[in-house]
């Protein structure tokens, strides 16, 4: 038995403040709390990659159209076997176009394929300090990445090259004030 | 002849002192041990509360049964909204059917899938109604098998835009970040 003083005392004959608790329910109410928990715990945690389709807006005959010269986005094509090709385009012309030779290492644990491409990661980051539209940490707006697939390429290699394409990252201060780290690119698919 | 409780008998006609404790055990390590009540009790109520605190009341979403979802890195936390799962050929969203891809394979082309169309309007119509002169979110999760091909998934993309969900997040595993 264990006992748990509440306090108080006082003269008088009073009742004793101190209480005792039975430490075999105590243990038992500890260990019942602790097999719940574990129990209905969950420890995959799952996430969620961002894909933005380009959705553009109803017509506003009422406001004047501005004249905005296109930004250049990056095209990301992964129909080859052999090579990854990111092309920078600028409306329908052609800035700059190279090519990363692509490595499928696949790695299966327990059915669960899992394919990386950190040469394509850092062929990326490095055209995007090159080439990008948007960096200063007060901008919010992203710089624009499409995906250019086949119709046959598994899911499992297109999450692999979107979250490559996820991998560059930049500050931006966020409504709060406070800066953040997010990723440079929204990435969209071609729908050809 | 009294009955007498058996001991143990080995060694126990060796009259040396050492040998007598060993064979009567004498010499052992008694196997109980005790516990301090306190330390343990303060470990247990640590437990207890790191356990309520890593305690999520409104449960995650688990991927359906059968479906193996890729990894990936660089996510971001999982956010509440319909959910499209495409796992072999059936398509379902928020654990009811809604068609399936057979079409899509046959053809090997990008088409629209109706169905699914038609559910996430009729969900995107409820979520006006509910929330009057709110803007729409247009958030949709996509489940999808790690086999699953492109232009299946490049379909339900593009259907869940046309019915008015251009943000389109897809479920994965979270990997640890490596080298950063």
């Amino acid at each position: 038995m264990a006992g748990v003083d509440v306090g108080g005392g006082g003269k008088g004959k009073r009742r004793s403040l101190d209480s005792e608790i039975n430490m075999i329910p105590f243990i038992d109410l500890l260990m019942v709390t602790i097999s719940f928990l574990l129990i209905t715990a969950v420890w995959s945690h799952m996430s969620r990659i961002n894909a933005d389709a380009q959705v553009p807006g109803p017509p506003r005959p009422d406001q004047e159209q501005e004249k905005v010269e296109p930004e250049k986005i990056l095209h990301v094509e992964m129909r080859s076997p052999e090579k990854f090709t990111l092309v920078w385009k600028q409306g329908a012309q052609v800035v700059n176009s190279i090519e990363v030779p692509r490595k499928d290492d696949m790695k299966i644990e327990k059915g669960k394929k899992m394919i990386r491409y950190p040469d394509l990661a850092a062929k990326i980051q490095e055209e995007w300090k090159n080439n990008h539209n948007h960096f200063d940490a007060s901008d919010r707006k992203l710089d624009q990445a499409v995906l250019h697939t086949d119709n046959e390429t598994a899911y499992v290699y297109i999450i692999g090259v979107i979250d490559a394409i996820y991998d560059t990252h930049r500050k931006v201060t966020l409504p709060s004030g406070k800066t953040d780290d997010v990723p440079a690119f929204n990435v969209t698919f071609a729908v050809n | 002849m009294p009955i007498a409780q058996p001991g143990r008998r080995l060694m126990h006609f060796v009259t040396l002192d050492f040998v007598k404790k060993r064979a009567t055990g004498h010499g052992r390590r008694s196997p109980n041990a005790n516990l301090s009540l306190t330390s343990m009790i303060d470990f247990l109520i640590v437990v207890v509360v790191f356990l309520l605190m890593t305690f999520s009341a409104s449960g995650e979403t688990p991927p359906n049964k059968g479906l193996i979802l890729p990894q990936a890195e660089n996510t971001l936390d999982m956010i509440d909204a319909p959910m499209v799962s495409i796992n072999g050929s059936q398509i379902l969203v928020n654990g009811n059917a809604a068609g399936n891809t057979h079409a899509i394979e046959d053809n090997k082309r990008l088409q629209r899938i109706d169905e699914l169309f038609n559910i996430l309007k009729g969900k995107r119509e409820v979520w006006k109604q509910l929330h009057p002169g709110k803007d729409f979110p247009g958030v949709v999760v996509l489940q999808v098998d790690q086999d699953v091909p492109a232009v299946v998934v490049k379909s339900t993309f593009q259907t869940a835009a046309f019915a008015g969900y251009p943000n389109v997040s897809f479920m994965v595993n979270q990997l640890p970040k490596a080298g950063h």
